[in-house]
């Protein structure tokens, strides 16, 4: 009953189109004041507790690091570079377009600033080569929602902050899945621009392209400093992100020059404002979460569905369902936060793998994120093209049902999430 | 009528020594006190974490929790500290004339001004080094990277070492010892098990250098406010649960040593009476270093039990 | 009111800037002081990083009050808005104007709570674990951040009421591309 009170509440609020995270709160405030007798000042305690843990810092050094990047001209040298390898075959373009958005993702920890870095940049120019708009929509949109599935990911720190899940594990596990996924988009995009008989680019020779990788080798760099250091032992995955946004700073502004000093103070104030606008979803969460569990509905959750005698397989169909319902109205942040700790402990009492079920939220947000409603890198690809969101949903829909596929694959076959981080870690 | 309710609060899962030692009080409290009280456990940080629950406590949002005795140096009683002093108890013997004796009782008076009420004290035991090359003396610490929960003591402990002290959270110990962030680390073997850090150090060394330990606490106002026969209940059951506490702690130790002993992977050497003298000899000063934050005489007096007790 | 946003921006963006640092150098000590490289490696263990963390976390927490309080200003954080958006005008805004009003009595509420959190934490003179800061100082922000919040909420709303409009963050947009696209039109 208390559940029920709590959701339809929550619901209500997210409805009137007030902040996520403003809902979360009055959600807890109310629920306090009139049913509980669970002290009002830990609320107080909860919102500053809520995010003082360092693990949680590595969200803010990810954001500042991404943004160094987007400014840098890494984005532009990556595509030179992909275009170099795949660029003469069919759709070379945009195949190099799926290519440098993995590229990217591998340095980057968001699905928007993915598609917003690669997009802006390739999706002009595919225009001017004769691909139809929706094409390179389509292309971009799906493939920017790498940024979360290859590491590093904000949104793997989000899930593992929610579930004690070891970040490391999590982002080893995200780079399997992550490099299938970019083939599977790519061979989506090459059978469809061989159909259509789209333009390829000369052939470049080893020449060029080791010439394109030289240029582009301190960006990709940064995949050797992020993940190299948090296996090597170097680093935390948190200290990891910010010698990423120490690097990202000189290579944008000493190295490749495309900013300058007194770019950066602009720079910070953005990277703070989205970090700070993430974790008062984070405190707003935990403190959701904190009423949930004082009110043992996770607990509730798992006995009703042992008790349908629902197995691990339909437990994760469930899920899906559950989280793709979710992305047509919210961002993967607040989804996490929010769904994490309820399906969580659920998924542990099925003996379900930690690691396996985090990657599976993943890339169900990335898919979230590529459909509307709700779908950030529709919005920003729908920004750059100047094409309307209906426009773009059809143009989205081949890549779209390849991620779809794609869902069901990494659901059912634990191993591709698994395979990697049991290989590394044992 | 309806009974009261104690909600008691822990950062560990139910199977440790102090997660059973909990399920044992609440066994003894609820039957004794026949419905008259509910203790509701809530083990592994469910509702606040290792660094809210004092805080939550004070506020009266939970009403018991079992927490390590270093988190009442940053509530203002330092004088706790003296629990992680190295080599200051030279046996168990020592220990409980302190927890047991006046010594303890007067650090547990000491938390009365913050809003607490300290009932007991519970073992965790005395711990072990372990690290990915065999520890002897000190001059094997020479750089390592030393893993320590926050405290100015244990910070001292291990530079008196020559080791490099860094703090890290509890959870993330295990993968920062697997990739090398940190060398090594401090632990009672029973954690060292549990959290399957053996897997990742190759040798451990019993030295008993140092104490982990507990201390049952409640919230002062809602334990004044209690009936006083049922705060004589909770009392003797709190007494035979912390006798359990204290032998299953040592039993826990004991088996989990053992079972690391048996993968064959981890070596573990006990120090021999030379090499302890060693030891003793680098860490002494740590003692003499932190009077003047815990207080000479506490220092001194708890040395006094132990000649009391024929150590020198 | 100028003052206050520059404030409010200068501290935010420091925040970040200093932590950043921060974590930085206390990961190169650890590095090198791993060396071992006769003097050099006493020296350098002699030196004490083991408050970055702690400082670190501080600093993101301030900034994360400070940043969200702006973040209202600069119409950053996300609400779910389909259904609102299919409103005719007048029933959009009375749910703007409600939502907005929400938001400044729950950051309200919150910094009242966060207040007399903080006043009963002064009374037990505890401190954080490295730092030894007095906790009440550090909790501050809770107070402090939220009471800003609140007022940022109210100005919306009143600037809300009399324009019509709503400060919005362009999730989208980033700064310098257009000479990115340029550029990248040679690509
Ligand atoms: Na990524
Ligand atoms: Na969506």
């Amino acid at each position: 009953m208390n559940a029920l009170i709590i959701f339809v509440l929550l619901f209500t609020l997210m409805l009137t189109g007030m902040p996520i995270s403003i809902s979360l709160g009055l959600t807890v405030l109310t629920f306090l004041f009139t049913m509980t007798d669970v002290p009002i000042e830990s609320v107080a305690l909860k919102l500053f507790t809520g995010i003082e843990k360092f693990e949680i810092m590595a969200i803010p050094f990810f954001i500042l690091a991404g943004n160094f990047l987007t400014h840098g001209g890494v984005a532009r040298r990556m595509i030179n570079f992909a275009s170099s390898m795949v660029g003469h075959w069919h759709g070379g373009l945009a195949l190099a377009g799926v290519l440098a958005c993995a590229l990217f993702a591998a340095v980057s920890g968001s699905s928007p600033a993915t598609v917003v870095a690669i997009g802006s940049i390739i999706l002009p120019a595919m225009v001017r080569q004769g691909y139809p708009k929706g094409f390179g929509a389509g292309v971009i949109t799906t493939s920017g929602a790498l940024g979360i599935l290859i590491p590093p990911s904000i949104v793997m720190v989000m899930y593992s902050v929610s579930t004690n899940t070891s970040v490391g594990k999590l982002f080893m596990a995200g780079v399997i899945p992550g490099l299938m996924l970019a083939f599977f988009l790519g061979l989506t995009t090459w059978y469809l621009a061989r159909k259509h008989n789209y333009p390829k680019l000369p052939k470049a020779n080893w020449a060029e392209r080791g010439a394109a990788f030289r240029k582009s080798a301190w960006g990709l760099l940064l995949i050797v400093i992020v993940m190299g250091g948090i296996y090597s032992g170097k680093f935390t995955p948190t200290e990891a992100a910010a010698m990423a946004a120490v690097y990202a700073f000189v290579i944008a502004v000493f190295v490749y020059k495309d900013m300058t000093l007194k770019q950066v103070p602009k720079v910070l104030l953005d990277s703070a404002a989205m970090s700070a606008m993430l974790l008062y979803i984070i405190t707003n969460a935990v403190l959701f979460s904190f009423l949930i569990t004082s009110e043992n509905i996770p607990q509730a959750m798992a006995s009703v569905i042992t008790d349908m005698g629902m197995g691990p397989i339909s437990f994760l169909l469930v899920v899906n369902v559950l989280l793709l319902m979710a992305g047509n109205v919210m961002e993967p942040s607040s989804i996490v936060l929010i769904m994490a700790p309820i399906l969580f402990p659920v998924a542990m009492k099925l003996g379900i793998d930690p690691v396996h079920f985090g990657i599976l939220i993943v890339v169900n947000m990335e898919v979230g994120m590529c459909h509307p409603p709700v779908g950030l890198n529709l919005y920003v690809a729908s920004g750059i093209t100047k094409m309307g969101i209906t426009e773009l949903t059809i143009a989205v829909w081949p890549w779209l049902l390849t991620m779809l596929a794609f869902l069901g694959l990494v659901t059912y076959v634990p191993a591709i999430s698994l395979w990697l981080p049991n290989l590394v870690y044992n | 009528q309806t009974p009261i309710v104690i909600k008691f609060s822990h950062v560990v899962a139910n199977d440790t020594p102090k997660g059973k030692a909990a399920e044992r009080f609440k066994e003894l409290a609820e039957q004794s006190l026949k419905g008259r009280v509910k203790i509701e456990l809530y083990p592994n940080s469910t509702l606040y974490k290792d660094k809210e629950e004092l805080e939550a406590l004070q506020l009266g949002a939970v009403q018991m929790l079992a927490p390590s005795l270093a988190k009442f140096g940053p509530l203002g009683v330092k004088e706790f500290e003296v629990f992680d002093l190295p080599y200051i108890f030279p046996g168990k013997d020592v220990l409980y004339r302190v927890t047991e004796g006046p010594i303890g009782k007067e650090l547990l008076k000491k938390l009365e001004p913050k809003g607490i009420t300290g009932l007991a004290y519970w073992d965790n035991g005395f711990k072990v080094m372990s690290a990915n090359k065999p520890l002897k003396t000190p001059a094997d610490f020479k750089g390592l990277k030393m893993r320590i929960q926050s405290s100015k003591v244990l910070d001292a402990e291990m530079r008196a070492l020559g080791a490099n002290p860094q703090v890290l959270a509890f959870s993330e110990v295990y993968q920062a010892l697997q990739t090398g962030v940190v060398d090594g680390t401090e632990n009672p073997p029973s954690n060292l098990y549990t959290q399957k850090m053996h897997e990742v150090q190759s040798n451990v060394t019993v030295s008993n250098h140092g104490y982990l330990g507990y201390a049952v606490i409640v919230n002062k106002k809602f334990w004044d406010g209690l009936p006083a026969d049922i705060r004589t209940g909770l009392e003797v059951a709190m007494k035979d649960a912390t006798k359990y506490a204290n032998a299953i702690a040592q039993q826990e130790n004991d088996k989990a040593l053992e079972a690391v002993r048996k993968t064959g992977k981890t070596a573990v050497y006990v120090l021999n009476d030379k090499e302890k003298a060693e030891w003793r000899k680098a860490l002494l000063p740590v003692q003499k270093d932190m009077e003047s934050r815990i207080g000479k005489d506490l220092i001194s007096a708890v040395g006094k039990e132990a000649t009391a007790l024929g150590y020198k | 009111m100028k003052f206050l946003d520059h404030l409010e921006e200068w501290l935010i963006a420091t925040l970040m800037a200093s932590a950043t640092v921060i974590i930085f150098v206390a990961v190169v000590h650890r590095y090198l002081s791993g060396l071992p490289i006769p003097v050099v490696q006493d020296a350098l263990i002699r030196i004490n990083t083991s408050w970055a963390q702690e400082l670190c976390i501080y600093m993101f927490v301030w900034m994360a009050k400070f940043g969200a309080a702006y973040g209202v200003r600069t119409g950053i954080h996300v609400g779910v808005d389909v259904l609102i958006n299919q409103l005719n005008t007048p029933w959009r805004n009375k749910f703007v104007i409600f939502g907005l009003l929400a938001g400044a009595t729950f950051t309200g509420i919150v910094g009242t709570l966060g207040a007399s959190f903080v006043y009963q934490i002064a009374q037990h003179s505890s401190t954080s674990e490295v730092l030894e800061i007095p906790m009440w100082m550090v909790y501050m922000a809770v107070p402090l951040g939220s009471y800003l919040m609140s007022f940022r909420f109210l100005q919306v709303t009143w600037a809300f009421v009399r324009t019509g409009e709503l400060p919005k963050h362009d999730h989208s947009f980033v700064e310098g591309l257009d000479e990115e696209v340029a550029a990248g039109g040679k690509a």
